[in-house]
């Protein structure tokens, strides 16, 4: 396979790839290295951070406002160490494609919640499920304790329904804005009446709630439960090709292109499998088009774990690994809303640009970091005397420069150019940098990660 | 700015030369003298229930609708006889009473959608309902009249679309020394001394080395022109108290910037929505009246328009779990100090008369606010910005 393929290829599937590794992959045919991928990816490993904490404590302990406090508190400390056991997860796994699609699908079944037992369910939910039969997918998310008490299908109840999960369900989940009148939602979330959960996580269907009257959903007339409405959203070509759309912004390009994704709706219609789809994408010769290379800008996340391809570091506080995502405007597990972080053009103004070019050169130097702070949306409500809003600390990492000196030994200063840049760079910077190479391959590669052309993959 | 200097500095900005002098007349030239005036704008994220902030208290239906949550007489601010503000906005309250506020009933769009993020949209694009535009109405003031990028500000850490226009965007800022001092590097300089921007500009590497460039220039603009700029009033210490501050700082110190933008998050109040709402609207009250106060002393308020909105409003008919779901038209607050009308601007909505899902019917279009302000306010060409004539109203 072609190097500069190659490096695409991995660049979608994962965070980038070093010469190392694709000197050990290039003699391999592209089936071969697809084939090796997906069998990677086959493992499913859930991500786990200890939790017994929670088995202390009891559903009547809710009542107790000081018992609650606590274990909100203890809540909220453990998902600051999932996000970081999450990023650190992406910056190592074998089971590269599964990881990287689990981080798609965060972004398509978007959801948030306080509750760590819910919020560790809803991740390996994801995990397991990021490969599989997307309408299981859907019929799983439907269920997850996060999602019924984030769009609210614990309120909705036979006699007073709930549409928030309804309309979500159809215009974010599946279907694409204006595929269903408002008549259709009001009937969705009555089927969907009944959804619940327990203290422990578990999915409880409430029959008494449960709406048993019939209910018209796009012109069909039956006494239809939620799973049936899946059916019925998984039976229009609309569902398919909305998905499909979504894969191709997040792993070809931010342009549509309208006929491959009529390819690719062919291929996922019906059976639905992802694996099958993905499969198909990456073995296409259009993946591969010139107008795909170092086409789309890296997300927050991407560029982070990004960095850590190149030169492996280790935050040492995962407070301070927070605050880099915060600054870069996408904290996992906290999504701005229901419809998730907007990509592409949208990771990029005037702040996040000067915080992408600073980054490298504050980070791997562990030096300090200015930062505003606007406080989080949550913060404004009940938090009334947040104060200090510039602040300024050290983000303490363990850089691991030696790895990089042997995964580029045997790169000259002009090979890291197209190794850390990629195939697209402006010809002014690239006259710069090549008359720039008295200095050391470490600080040369800083460089090149403090350029516009670093932001894209 | 003078007119003349505007024309001089748009012609070098666009890069125009080469176009023969009788169409450049046409090019995106405002019709009208350029003003100096300002906007604020701010929207109260997540559809605040403007029944419940603005109360007709002697509406039956209100209180049949609203059993549980429906606000009475004796906690209301009066403002006339049928109609009186939560009791939590008595901040607002005295800038009403000094005729500063117009209260606009009923606003709203045709097919109005429930959506938070489509809703949202359509405020910021002002499109039609089933209509999906990629750039902002402020970002397309921008285009029309060239502007540089600190011409629309938003006090915020990621820039919005309403502040995206065709061809420039407005600026995302919560504090221009830092961003000043973070793009301030040797490397950085010769990076873009060497840029060669040939035919880049649509690319997405186009659009980083050109979001580079801007942050670049205009954060040394707006360092330079406000350091020394301090408010000595006291704010609310919260994020949004913070936002005003900044924005007033901005705007006392002479920055040529003419659009702000700020929020406030939490009205998505579906459930127990009592408490929430009324922290969030004391916390709106309690900052604006900082901020129009400040704005006063400065001798700026004249000059200066604040329009709050939210995304959209809520049902008429609460929930069962004490809060209300989505809904559609709600009011819009304008504040200035020569309003051409103050008070209520039109009738309280008519709850007998709801559509078909049970919400409020619109009267007034919002793009109709927009067009009102571009034209009236601004004196830029309001058509070509949001593509479509709209009929003007009388608050300014």
């Amino acid at each position: 396979m072609e190097l500069a393929h190659l490096q695409h290829l991995y660049n979608r599937i994962g965070f980038g790839v070093t010469p190392k590794q694709l000197k050990s992959l290039s003699s391999k045919s592209k089936k071969e290295i697809i084939d090796d991928l997906f069998l990677l990816s086959e493992k499913v490993t859930p991500l786990k951070v200890d939790i017994s904490f929670v088995g202390n404590y009891s559903i009547q302990d809710l009542k107790d406002i000081t018992k609650r406090r606590e274990l909100q508190k203890l809540s909220r400390q453990k998902i600051v160490e999932y996000n970081f056991a999450w990023l650190n997860r992406l910056s190592n796994s074998t089971e590269l494609l599964r990881e990287k699609m689990t981080l798609f699908w965060a972004n398509h079944f978007v959801c948030e919640s306080k509750n760590i037992l819910f919020v560790q369910q809803f991740n390996n939910s994801l995990r397991e499920n990021a490969l599989e039969n997307f309408g299981d997918f859907v019929k799983t998310i439907a269920k997850e304790p996060a999602m019924i008490d984030y769009l609210n299908s614990k309120q909705n109840k036979k006699g007073s329904p709930n549409e928030n999960f309804a309309r979500e369900l159809m215009e974010l989940f599946t279907l694409g804005q204006d595929q269903y009148s408002q008549q259709d939602i009001t009937e969705v979330a009555k089927a969907f009446t009944g959804y619940s959960r327990n203290f422990r996580g578990d999915f409880v269907f409430k029959n008494r709630q449960h709406d048993e009257n019939e209910k018209t959903v796009f012109g069909k007339t039956d006494n239809f439960n939620g799973e049936d409405i899946i059916d019925l959203i998984l039976e229009k070509k609309q569902c398919a090709k909305f998905i499909c759309e979504k894969i191709y912004l997040y792993f070809v390009n931010d342009n549509l292109n309208k006929n491959h994704i009529e390819e690719m709706s062919e291929v996922f219609y019906g059976n639905y499998n992802i694996e099958k789809l993905m499969r198909f994408v990456f073995t296409t010769n259009w993946f591969y088009g010139e107008e795909n290379l170092s086409a789309k800008i890296k997300s927050p996340i991407e560029f982070l774990v990004g960095m850590n391809t190149i030169v492996p570091y280790t935050i040492e506080q995962p407070k301070k690994a927070i605050l880099l995502q915060k600054l870069l405007s996408q904290i996992l597990l906290r999504p701005p809303n229901v419809a998730g972080w907007k990509t592409g053009k949208y990771w990029i103004d005037s702040n996040t640009i000067v915080t992408r070019l600073r980054l490298p050169s504050v980070l791997l130097n562990n030096a300090e970091i200015t930062y505003s702070d606007k406080g989080d949306e949550e913060a404004m409500v009940t938090n009334f005397s947040a104060k200090k809003l510039r602040k300024k600390t050290f983000v303490k990492a363990t850089i691991d420069w030696e790895s990089f000196d042997e995964n580029f030994k045997e790169s000259s200063h002009q090979d890291l150019i197209t190794q850390v840049l990629g195939s697209k760079i402006n010809k002014g910077t690239k006259a710069l940098l090549e008359e720039k190479q008295n200095v050391s391959k470490r600080d040369f590669c800083v460089q090149l990660m403090s350029l516009p052309e670093y932001q894209l993959c | 700015m003078k007119r003349r200097d505007f024309l001089k500095q748009s012609t070098l900005a666009s890069g125009i030369f080469f176009v023969p002098q009788f169409l450049k007349a046409f090019e995106s030239l405002p019709a009208k003298t350029f003003s100096n005036k300002k906007v604020v704008i701010i929207q109260l994220k997540g559809g605040n229930d403007g029944l419940n902030t603005i109360v007709p208290f002697y509406n039956d239906i209100y209180y049949q609708q609203r059993n549980k949550i429906a606000i009475h007489q004796n906690d209301l601010l009066k403002l006339t006889d049928e109609v009186g503000l939560h009791k939590s906005m008595q901040p607002l309250k005295n800038l009403y009473d000094k005729g500063y506020v117009s209260i606009l009933n009923n606003v709203g769009y045709p097919n109005p959608n429930l959506s938070h993020f489509r809703s949202t949209d359509i405020w910021q694009t002002a499109s039609e309902s089933n209509e999906y535009l990629q750039n902002g109405w402020v970002g397309r003031y921008l285009d029309t009249t060239n502007s540089d990028p600190f011409k629309a500000i938003e006090v915020d850490e990621s820039l919005s679309l309403m502040l995206k226009g065709k061809s420039r965007n407005g600026l995302a800022l919560t504090d221009a020394k830092y961003l000043y001092n973070s793009i301030k590097q040797p490397y950085f300089n010769k990076v873009l001394n060497h840029y060669n921007d040939a035919h880049l500009s649509e690319h997405n590497l186009g659009y980083l080395y050109n979001t580079m460039i801007d942050a670049k220039s205009s954060s040394k603009y707006i360092y330079e022109k406000t350091k020394t700029q301090k408010t000595k009033a006291t704010y609310p210490k919260n994020v949004f108290g913070k936002q005003l501050k900044t924005i007033s700082e901005f705007i006392n110190s002479g920055l040529e910037t003419q659009v702000y933008y700020a929020g406030l998050s939490g009205f998505d109040t579906h459930a127990n929505q009592q408490n929430t709402q009324a922290r969030l609207l004391q916390l709106y009250a309690e900052s604006m009246e900082v901020f129009v106060n400040d704005l006063e002393k400065n001798n700026q308020f004249d000059d200066t328009i604040i329009l709050t909105f939210s995304e959209f409003g809520r049902r008429v008919q609460q929930n069962k779990s004490n809060g209300t779901d989505h809904g559609t038209a709600n009011n819009v607050f304008i504040v200035g100090k020569n309003l051409k009308q103050n008070g209520l601007y039109n009738a309280m909505p008519d709850l007998a008369n709801l559509d078909k899902n049970g919400n409020l019917k619109h009267e007034i279009d919002f793009r109709e606010i927009y067009a009102t302000i571009l034209d009236k306010w601004l004196k830029v060409d309001d058509v070509s910005i949001l593509n479509k004539e709209f009929s003007k109203l009388g608050f300014v």
